[in-house]
């Protein structure tokens, strides 16, 4: 299982902050996004604005993803 | 000092904290909450939430960048999470440096990283709903700072 986070307008979108996934070792990013967008459709629209984090730091649709991996789905940050 | 925090932002304290023999400038950065009108609405507060801990570490990356492209003596970097009110202070960024010139750009390169990289985000609360700033996302029935479409053809 891996954890997923939803920040700000994603967690809007998601309708939840937080959803567990069952993942094969060894998915990417980009893999893992069809199983959110099942999960929770709204967030279609949003892909071309998020970035991601695994484990918290900032990684690209290639990175990798294994058992008990904390994904964090993040839209435009707006601090300041 | 490197902080994230929930409650009102004491820069007195950090510009205090600041001062040192060896730095003859401390530059200091607030962002304050905005009211901003649109379509007969008008922004009542402010609400930020974060990422944590990626971005209290992502302040303290923020605060190591500087140190390796200026000559600065102290850099303070606190960003406030939750509600703030119009004229209260989301963010503060204190930059002690021997001479004025780094001080100032050092602090404006803080508050550029800040809302480039660090997760952090911000919801305008509207007399007539919310807008996540950045995601056009919201309640409103406009979005952000367009005109309310005419009803009259």
């Amino acid at each position: 299982m891996i954890k997923v986070l939803f920040f700000g307008a994603a967690a809007d979108m998601a309708g939840t902050r937080e959803t567990e996934l069952e993942v094969e070792d060894g998915a990417t990013i980009e893999e893992i996004w069809p199983l959110l967008v099942r999960q929770h459709p709204d967030l279609t629209p949003m892909r071309d604005t998020l970035a991601f984090a695994v484990n918290g730091e900032y990684a690209r649709g290639e990175a990798l993803v294994s058992a008990g991996d904390e994904i964090a789905v993040l839209p435009p940050v707006s601090g300041g | 000092m490197f902080a994230i925090v929930e409650r009102s932002i004491d820069v007195g304290a950090l510009i205090d904290a600041a001062r040192r023999p060896d730095c003859g400038a401390i530059a200091t950065f607030v962002g304050t909450t905005r009211i901003d009108e649109s379509g007969g609405a008008s922004v009542e507060h402010l609400e930020y939430e974060a990422y944590r801990p990626m971005a209290d570490r992502k302040l303290e990356e923020i605060g190591g960048e500087i140190e390796k492209r200026w000559d600065v003596g102290h850099v303070s970097i606190v960003h406030r999470l939750g509600r703030v009110d119009p004229g209260e202070a989301s963010v503060a960024i204190v930059v002690a440096a021997p001479r004025r010139g780094p001080a100032f750009e050092a602090s404006r390169y803080a508050i550029e990283r800040i809302k480039e990289v660090v997760p952090i985000w911000k919801r305008e609360i509207w007399s007539d709903g919310y807008t996540w700033v950045g995601s056009q996302v919201g309640t409103r029935d406009v979005a952000a700072g367009e005109p309310r479409p005419s009803r009259s053809t």
